[in-house]
């Protein structure tokens, strides 16, 4: 794996190998003849009428690839996709941005992919609930909803016709993620599923796992309605000023907070070991951390990183099995 | 750097505040430090150090120059620190500088003291080969790879990393050179003198984010910090140097406080820091 940069000593390298080893041989019973790397030939059935997509070339009459990665085949396209690209975001898709910039009618969203994504005023709920034309004054009050910086959950509504990317949050289940931290994994471990969000309530947390690469884990709040939200909004926007005492009483409760941290620690551990991130591998790997009484920060040091490793090993070879 | 929402802010705070940071770490810990010698063979001595996300590479050359003649006993030293561009887009063409040049300044603040080199960590008379005629100059570049928070610290430890790897080349200086003549000096290529650096001091960066002060500070903790106070602390228990930075004033209390807590911590990082050094010495032995 790339940058696995940790001081591990003997016996924990022969360890590791073993575990590697044992992966690699599990993974490459199936999809080898779809691999390739570069200057690998692809084997097209059909030598007429075959489109040469991306990371293809033609040399001597036949089709080669010129990246690494899995060979993938639409009707009569051929094209090579990378395993480490950049996010590709698709319709439906849950994601994580960040608000960057406040426009009229709309907020621009970093989501890590090459473009910023766009989150209409009209694809947003506004805050009392109505269902009604978004007037002037509501687009002054967008602030009031998102600011800059903010961290926001999305679902990818689509691609407009001259390219950007549009998002939208109207259910009660997107909107700003507040109290908790925000990981960067490579959007390419992050597979999608039926379930982005979850509720992981052993811990009391919300885990959010953004297509994006983008990860959230924070405290769990509970989805808000919207009759109740305005009530509430109103008193707090009178004490919004609160002075440091009254912020340290709103601080996260420390169990949670440890939690939060365990979670987050088993995100960072699988990112580097390059593991497919899923609630049931985070689940497992919390739950590994605290059967052995490891201290949340020794699980960023190297024993864990082995433990993590032959655990990965045992459960996929246990999944083979059982098919 | 990446803007931080109010409740990642608050995040932060709060965590610093009940002693369990976004890692899970405790106020006073540091994070994993891996450490690589031998990085740049052409080089007397380099390494590279990576604290976290942060990664910097120091490299160590020596040349014979003359030494000042406020000093003539004494060699010179030259720190000298280029933030790459590849660590932050802000650090493109001249954007770099400002922080290239207050880094060159605080590390040549706490590792060679004052102007009249009173209290310098590194033993400058080490370095003189013919008094007042010829000596060692050594020439320290710093390289800052990727950043995320905490420059200083892994400065220091890259640079006494890369001073313990260190070999000066042997000189035969020709005997019987009389008043005003430069000397004949052969340099060996063969035979090296490893540099002593029992004495270089470790470099402990103390920010205070609300009422607590936190060690090793990512950059997102970093964006949170009121002031920060940096203190070299030698193998001894003793100051060589102290640099602070930040817009809030500190009382004085509360500064012999924060100088109290890094001679604390020092005493572990020095430690392991010297068992990391040993490691990649090893290491790079195989």
């Amino acid at each position: 794996m790339r940058g696995l940069q940790i001081s591990l000593n003997q016996t924990q390298k022969i360890r590791f190998d073993r575990a590697l080893e044992k992966l690699e041989s599990l993974s490459s019973k199936s999809n080898s003849n779809a691999a390739v790397t570069v200057a690998d030939s692809i084997p097209v059935n059909f030598e007429d009428g075959v489109l040469k997509g991306h990371g293809t070339s033609e040399r001597d009459g036949e089709i080669v690839a010129t990246l690494c990665g899995v060979v993938e085949r639409v009707n009569k396209l051929v094209y090579v996709r990378t395993l480490r690209a950049r996010y590709k975001p698709e319709t439906g898709d849950i994601i994580v941005g960040r608000v960057i910039e406040v426009a009229p009618k709309r907020w621009r969203l970093e989501i890590n992919y090459s473009q910023d994504a766009v989150l209409m005023l009209s694809s947003m709920n506004l805050p009392d609930g109505i269902q009604r034309r978004r007037t002037a004054v509501d687009e002054l009050n967008m602030r009031s909803i998102f600011e800059e910086n903010d961290v926001i959950c999305a679902e990818v509504r689509g691609f407009q016709h001259d390219g950007n990317l549009q998002l939208q949050a109207r259910s009660q289940k997107y909107g700003k993620l507040e109290r908790g931290q925000l990981l960067t994994i490579p959007p390419y471990l992050v597979k999608r599923r039926k379930q982005h969000f979850h509720h992981l309530e052993k811990y009391g947390i919300d885990l959010v796992l953004g297509c994006n690469g983008f990860i959230w884990v924070g405290e769990h709040v509970e989805a808000k309605d919207n009759m109740v939200e305005d009530q509430m909004s109103k008193s707090e926007q009178q004490s919004s000023v609160s002075s440091l005492n009254e912020q340290e009483h709103n601080y996260i409760p420390l169990e949670t907070r440890q939690s939060i941290c365990r979670t987050a620690n088993a995100v960072r551990v699988l990112s580097v070991l390059g593991f497919n991130i899923s609630v049931e591998v985070i689940t497992q790997t919390v739950e590994l951390s605290s059967s052995l009484n490891i201290d949340i920060h020794d699980m960023l040091g190297a024993e864990f990183y082995v433990l993590v490793a032959e655990a990965e090993a045992d459960r996929r070879s246990l999944l083979t099995k059982k098919k | 750097m990446v803007g931080l929402s109010l409740g990642e802010k608050h995040f932060i705070q709060g965590g610093i505040a009940q002693d369990l940071r976004s890692d899970a770490r405790k106020r006073l810990t540091y994070r994993p430090i891996y450490v690589e010698t031998g990085v740049i063979p052409q080089a007397n001595g380099s390494a590279a150090v990576k604290m976290g996300a942060t990664e910097v590479i120091a490299s160590v050359k020596a040349e014979l120059g003359k030494p000042t003649s406020l000093h003539p006993d004494k060699g010179k030293v030259a720190i000298f620190v280029d933030c790459s561009p590849t660590a932050a887009p802000a650090f493109e063409g001249r954007g770099g500088e400002e922080l290239s040049a207050e880094l060159s300044t605080s590390l040549q603040q706490c590792l060679l003291g004052g102007k009249s080199g009173a209290g310098a960590g590194i033993d400058l008379s080490s370095l003189s080969v013919v008094e007042g005629k010829i000596c060692w100059d050594l020439y320290i570049d710093c390289l800052v790879v990727s950043t995320d928070g905490n420059l200083l610290d892994a400065l220091g430890a890259a640079i006494k990393a890369a001073l313990s790897n260190t070999g000066i080349p042997r000189v035969q200086v020709a005997a019987g050179a009389t008043g005003d003549e430069q000397p004949e000096v052969d340099i060996s290529d063969e035979e090296f003198l490893q540099f002593d650096t029992s004495g270089v001091p470790v470099i402990i960066t103390l920010t205070q984010v609300g009422k607590h002060y936190i060690v090793d500070a990512t950059a997102e903790e970093e964006s949170q910090m009121s002031s920060a106070i940096s203190v070299s602390v030698n193998r001894h228990g003793r100051i060589c140097g102290m640099t602070k930075r930040g817009g809030a004033g500190l009382d004085p209390s509360v500064i012999l406080d924060m100088i109290s807590v890094a001679k604390f911590v020092s005493e572990q990082l020095i430690i392991k820091l010297d068992s990391e050094i040993s490691a990649a010495e090893a290491r790079e032995e195989e």
